[in-house]
This record gives C-alpha cells, structure tokens and sequence, in this order.
C-alpha cells in the first residue's frame, strides 16, 4: 500500500470519528455521554495530525499529538469533576438543566416541563450586626444664621 | 529717571492683599476661623501705608525731575514685572503706530505683547490710596459687623482678592491688563453679591450683575480691539520702542491720535464698558439688586470702589475722548441722565440701602458728567468727587449696615424709626455722611459736586448743551438733599419703632464698627476743605501723563466768579432740599400722604424704579426667554431624537436575535459548526469566485 492510500485511510477515520463525536455532541443530553463525544472529536482531529505527519515526515504532528493527549487527559479530570458537582447538586445529569445562560425573557427549551427537577432556594447567610460610632451633627450646620 | 522705592511699593501694594486671600483662603477653614480677618485687615493697612508712601514718593520725585527728565509730560515711572504674551509679527503695522514724522523708520510689523507693567503716577496713586483706605476700614467694619457668620473666612478672603483685583486694576499699564483685572474684579463683585447664596434673592441679583456687565465688557473688548488695529498697541506707555496708546510720544504731539469716527467708535465702546462697571443708564439695573450682599461688600465694592472703575478709565483715556467731541457730549448726557434718575427713583424707596444704591448711581453720574465736560477742571472735579464720594458713600453705607446690624436684619425704613438715642455714634457719622451727600458747607461732597457744576456751567458758555446739562445738575443736587435727608429723618427722627427681629438686644454696634464709621464721618468733613484750600488735589491730579499733555492743557480756563456764584446757587438748593425734608419727614405724615396723592404718576413712577426692570424683562429677558425655550424643546425633541434613535438600532436588532441566545449548549455548538462552515466556504468559494469575475 503506497503512502498516499495510506494517508487517505487514516484520514477517513479521523473524518468518521471527528463526524461521529459532533453527531453525538448535537443529539444527546447527557452530560457524560457529551463529554465522550467532545473526546471522540478530539481523537479524530488526533488521528488525521498522525497521519499527515507520518506523510510529510515531520515529528511536529506527532508531538502536537502527545500534547493533545495530555491536555485532553487534565480536561477529563476537571469535566468529570464538574460534571460530578453538577449531577450533586441538580440529581440530574440532563444537560437541560443548566440553561440559565439564556436571554431572559427567553422560555426554556423543553421537551417535557416536568422532567426539570426544582430549583435549589438561595441559602441564608448569616447577617453582622452594624458596629462603629454615629458621626456627630455639624455644629456651624445648626447654629449659621443665613442672614444679618 | 530715578524711580525710588517705587518698583517696590508697586509690586508690594498688590502681593499684600493676594497673599492674605490665599492664606484666607488655605487655613480660613480649619486653622484661623473666627480670626480669619486678622490676615487681611494686616494686609490691607500695610497696602495703605505703602500707598501712602507712595503717593509722596510721586509726588517728591516729580517735584525733583527737573534735572534729567524736564521734558517728560506729567511724570509718570513703570515697572516691568513679567512679560506675559510676546507674539512677534503679530499685526501689519498700522498707519497711526507711531508719529508721522519719521512713517519710513516704521517696521512692516508690529508684536503683540501684553507686558505685566505696573505703573506710578498722580491718578494711580491717588486711586490706590483711596482704594487701601476704605478698604482697610470696610475690613475692621467686617470683622465685627460679619462675626459669627459661618462663611466668615470665605468673606475676608474674596474682599482680600477683590482689594487685589481693584489695585492692579489701577496700577497696570496695559489695556489687556486692564480688561483682565476689570473682569476680576467683577468676579469678585459676583462671588460677594452671592455671598448668601443660599438667599434665592441674593444668588438671582449676583447672575443679574454679572450678566449686565457682561453686555459692558463686550462693548469695552471691542473697544480694545479697535485701538489694537488702529495704533497697533495697547500699552498706555511707550515700550519697546512703540508708542503707548497714551505714552509720551504721543502725547508729545496729540496730532498723531486717529480721529473722526474711529475715535469716536472707540470712545463710545469703552464708555459701553464704563456703564456697565459704573452702573450707568441703560446698564444701572444690577446696582440696586446688588445691595443683596453683605453691608461692607455694598460699601466697598458697590458704592466706593469697584463701580468707580469706569470713572478711572474714562479718566486714564481721557487724550482718546479728546479726539471726539461727540463721544464727550454722549459721556456727560449719560452722565446727567443717570444722576436724573437715580435721583428720581432714591426718592421713594423704602429700602435704606436701595436709597443709598439709587444715590451711588446718581453720584457716578455726576462724576461722569464732570468727565464729559472734558476740560481739565472737568475732570479733576470727576475724579475729586470720586475721591470724596468714596468716604462719605462708605460712611453712610457702613452706617445703614450698624443700623441693619442692629435692627436685626431688617433694613425697611417704615419698620423702624427715631434711633438716634438707641445708636448716637451711628446717628452722628450718618449725619456727617448726608450733609456730604447733600453738598451742604463745608462737607466733602459739597466741594467736589460744586467744582463739577462749575466746569460744567464754564463750558456751558460756549456750548448751550452744556449750560442745560448744568441746569440738570442743580435740579438734581436739589433731589439728592431731599432724598438724602429724607432717609436720615426716618431713620433716626420720629417716635422710636423697632421691628420685632431686632428683639430686646437692640443696642449700638461694637467698637469695631464704630471705629471706622468716626473715621469715615470725619474724612467726610474734612478731605473735601482740605483739597479745595490748598488747591492740592487737582494740582496734583494734572500732573498725570494723560491730563498733564497739551491737547487738554489748551483748554484749561478758570474763572472763580463763576465758581462763586455757582457754589451760591448749589448751597442754596442744597440747604432748601435738607428744609424741605425736614418740614416734610419731620411734621405731619398727612401732608407727605398728601403729596403723595397730589403727584400720584411721579410718585408711582419713582416708587417703581421708573419700570426699568419690568421694561427690560418684555424687551431682552422674555424674548431671549421664548428663545431658549425653543431650542430647548429642539434640542429635547430633534437633536435628542436623532441620538435616540441611533441608540434604538440596536435594541431592536438585539431584539430579534435574542431568541438565538436559548442557553442550550447544543445549540451554541450548532451556532459554531455553522459558523465554521460559512468562514470555510468563504474561503475556499469566493477566491475562486472573484477570479472567474474577472
């Protein structure tokens, strides 16, 4: 097999799992499952670089591929921990959710009204009572005369 | 030319009093407080002394110059502190820049500087003295008279810059100088008139002195610009090698002054000025208003000082109004005019200080009657009743602020009456005051009104204007006794009424007040006599460059006959007016009721204050009125509306795209895809496109 066919063969895997991991970003509503596409994605952008450094004989590619593992595998770390704060919090790992971040005066986008569990009420914090001493009255305020 | 202390005293007159106002006006607040007079009343009478000093120091070195400056006209010493604008090249030398004899030397330019100079002569020192005395004594007045006023130290520290202002007002050699010190000291006539600004009164009568000035000062920087163009200076003295609007080149040979009617439009444009500061018709609206202001702020600034500015500088210009008789005949028939109605409408007011307001116009009005007659007597007898009117107008004006004190703030003279055992000292100076006013024997003002009658009724030998205009001034001097003594009558005659304001601490004023009032009251009576018997006054007034040069001197004349018979006359009239008074404030109140009724329109048309103000308001403040309100609902409705909408395009744009903002992630990932598939198509699509258009 010559480099070329090669290079396409790697290439149209690249494009499949990069296609496949958008397709499953825009469709579903899980969290964990969004987070695996986004990885998908990321893979494939990471395949397609192999390749075309395998094909220009460059070891930049491959190298930006090491990095790409790395950040990818400190950004699984931190999303799963979000993802795991949000599921805490909401008992819910339905991405709907978390639409705050609309227009307001904006309806939010629902299949089902009621699968949305109900919001948290906003905690109480603890009130300081007001210290210090009261300023004193100005007395050339009190005692001016406006006319003599 | 030996100079002397001069260059010294002349810079020191002027830093004193700056100084105290901005250390007033630094430590006033937290440090001096209740002794925040003690700066300026030091300053003041340290300005005086060297004032003093100076006016000898003018006075002997003339006296000595014969040997190396015999020739000078007048005598006259500068001092160049700082040189404040030099533009070179400035203007296209003008024909009239310097005497004709030798138009070949002339450059092709001139420079435009504005030097800082200050100068020494008869008339500045005479002005500085006069202006440090007073108000050196307005300031001790102030101290007790504003004591316990929370803006005491915001008080000394304006009157300290306003003494600053009116000194090198007097002293600077420029008329750009001039002009920035004239507007100086009108600020400061604003910021005392507003003192009380919380007073809606006091703060309405500050903007409306201001704004009448204003109209003034238009007309006096348009004077300025036409001697700018016509001689290519505006140095009054020779510097630099140009010639001085009024230095001793020019005056050397008055031939090479610009007449016809440039000078007459130059004249007339800074007499615009001069009636605004002096308060002359149709300018003399603000003056009354102006008695809004601290007592020792009217008698200072309102009455003494700041509105004999345009006396000064009708006098300091006096070669320029030589050159136009019809500018000289307009000074003295506004002059005549204005003393006419001040005279009119101080004769029923019942304010005590609007009657001594109406009364300074009036007075000023005299003053620049003896200047329109334009002869040296003319003049000297303008300035001499400046300088005595100075005392006794300060004299009375302090002496309606001790009665105000007093009376607890009121100053309406139907509400009180018959104080002259409750405040003899106060009753005995505002007895000396009127008699000088009035121009009673042997009294300040009766010398100086006397001399303006007399070159008045010596010109009127040639020139029946002027015989008329003399007519009007006894008829006025006549009113002046009248309104003067009616106002003295019922203050201080009559049974004793005392309003409820006062409350049971009516009583005398302290000693701080009393001590300038006696001084004051005896300057009334004497400085008049005194510079009328030992001739010093006007003697010394003409050895001023500009009345000392030949174009004036040619019309000096004297004849005491005349002199005589019209002091006669003027006693008369004035000893009739005090009578008349007396018989009419002293007996019956039917019969002045009476009066009254018997001159209803007279009485109704002083008692109005001849409708100038209502008058005014149809004629300039109603139409400028509906002006602004025009603009301003364009400005509102059009230009407003203009910028609105360009701020509701995007509102409504936004308005449409907002529902693109749904807080799905999906879709703002979607929103991306599309995005990137647009930049891409762009980039690989439209190349190929471009290039097949071409």
């Amino acid at each position: 097999m010559n480099e070329l066919a090669l290079l396409e063969n790697y290439l149209i895997v690249g494009a499949l799992l990069f296609g496949i991991g958008l397709v499953g970003f825009f469709s579903r509503r899980n969290m964990i499952v969004m987070f695996l596409s986004a990885e998908m994605m990321l893979q494939g952008v990471s395949v397609s670089l192999v390749a075309w450094s395998r094909f220009h004989n460059d070891w930049g590619g491959q190298m930006l591929v090491i990095f790409i593992l790395t950040v990818a595998a400190c950004e699984a770390a931190i999303a799963l921990a979000i993802v795991l704060t949000m599921f805490h919090k909401r008992g819910s790992l339905d991405i709907a959710v978390w639409q705050q971040l609309r227009e307001e005066n904006q309806p939010p986008y629902l299949e089902n009204a009621a699968e949305l569990p109900p919001e948290e009420p906003e905690p109480e914090w603890p009130r300081l009572t007001p210290s210090g001493i009261e300023p004193a009255a100005d007395l050339e305020e009190t005692t001016h005369r406006s006319h003599v | 030319m030996t100079t002397g202390w001069i260059p010294t005293l002349l810079v020191l007159i002027p830093s004193l009093p700056l100084l105290a106002a901005i250390v007033t006006a630094i430590f006033g607040r937290g440090l001096l407080r209740a002794n925040s007079h003690l700066p300026t009343v030091v300053a003041l009478v340290c300005a005086f002394v060297a004032s003093l000093m100076l006016l000898f120091e003018v006075r002997s070195l003339d006296d000595a110059r014969s040997l190396d400056d015999g020739a000078m006209i007048g005598w006259e010493a500068t001092v160049d502190v700082w040189n404040w604008v030099d533009v070179p090249a400035a203007i296209a030398t003008p024909v009239a820049a310097r005497p004709s004899a030798d138009a070949a030397a002339l450059p092709a330019t001139l420079p435009f500087s504005i030097n800082v100079t200050l100068r020494a002569d008869a008339l500045t020192a005479i002005m500085l003295s006069m202006v440090t005395f007073v108000s050196s004594l307005v300031a001790i007045y102030a101290s007790g008279y504003m004591h316990g006023d929370r803006g005491y130290w915001r008080f000394f520290s304006y009157i300290s810059l306003f003494v600053f202002s009116m000194v090198m007002l007097v002293s600077v050699s420029n008329f750009v100088m001039l002009y920035v010190f004239w507007e100086a000291v009108g600020l400061c006539s604003y910021l005392l008139i507003g003192f009380w600004y919380e007073k809606p009164p006091a703060a309405a009568a500050a903007k409306k002195a201001f704004l009448v000035n204003r109209i003034g000062d238009f007309g006096f920087a348009l004077g300025l610009f036409l001697i700018w163009t016509t001689y290519g200076t505006l140095n009054f003295h020779d510097a630099g090698g140009i010639a001085g609007v009024l230095g001793q080149t020019r005056l050397a040979d008055p031939s090479v002054y610009v007449g016809g009617d440039i000078a007459t439009a130059i004249c007339l444009l800074l007499l615009l000025g001069a009636c605004g500061k002096s308060a002359q018709f149709p300018l003399h609206v603000w003056l009354p208003d102006a008695m809004e202001g601290p007592t020792p702020v009217s008698a200072l600034i309102h009455a003494a000082t700041m509105v004999t500015a345009g006396v000064y500088m009708v006098t300091r210009c006096t070669p320029l109004f030589m050159l136009s008789p019809t500018a000289q005949n307009v000074v003295a028939v506004i002059g005549l005019t204005t003393a006419a109605i001040g005279g009119i409408i101080a004769m029923t007011q019942t304010d005590l200080k609007r009657v001594l307001a109406y009364s300074t116009i009036s007075q000023l009005g005299y003053m620049f009657l003896g200047l329109g007659v334009a002869t040296i007597g003319g003049i000297t007898a303008g300035m001499f009743h400046l300088f005595t009117h100075a005392f006794f107008k300060a004299c009375l004006f302090l002496g309606a602020g001790s009665v105000m004190h007093a009376m607890g703030g009121v100053i309406d003279m139907r509400r009180f009456g018959g104080l002259r055992r409750l405040m003899p000292i106060t009753h005995g100076t505002f007895l000396f005051g009127c008699l000088a006013l009035a121009g009673v024997v042997p009294f300040a003002g009766f010398w100086s009104k006397d001399a303006i009658l007399a070159a008045a009724y010596e010109k009127g030998a040639h020139d029946d204007l002027f015989y008329a205009l003399y007519w009007g001034g006894l008829i006025v001097a006549f009113m002046t006794a009248i309104y003067t003594f009616r106002a003295f009558f019922l203050t201080f005659y009559g049974p004793e009424r005392i309003p409820h304001e006062a409350g049971h601490h009516a009583h005398e004023s302290p000693r701080s007040m009393t001590l300038p009032l006696v001084i004051l009251a005896f300057c009334s009576l004497t400085v008049g006599a005194y510079f009328e018997w030992t001739g010093g006054f006007a003697d010394f007034l003409a050895r001023t460059p500009s009345l000392a040069y030949q174009g004036l001197a040619a019309h000096a004349e004297h004849d005491s006959g005349a002199h005589a018979l019209v002091a006669t006359v003027s006693t008369v009239l004035a000893l009739a007016g005090v009578g008349l008074a007396a018989f009419l404030y002293l007996g019956d109140p039917a019969q002045v009721m009476a009066i009254r009724r018997l001159l209803m329109p007279l009485y109704l048309l002083s008692y109005g204050k001849m409708f100038f103000d209502p008058i005014y308001n149809v004629l300039f403040v109603w139409p400028l009125w509906l002006l602004s309100r025009i603009s301003y609902w364009f400005d509102r409705t059009v230009i407003d509306g203009i910028v609105n909408l360009a701020g509701r395009v995007p509102l409504v744009v936004g308005s449409g795209l907002r529902s693109l903002q749904s807080g799905m992630v999906q879709f703002y990932a979607v929103a991306m895809v599309w995005g990137v598939i647009v930049l891409v198509i762009t980039l690989l699509v439209w190349p190929a496109l471009a290039s097949n258009w071409k």
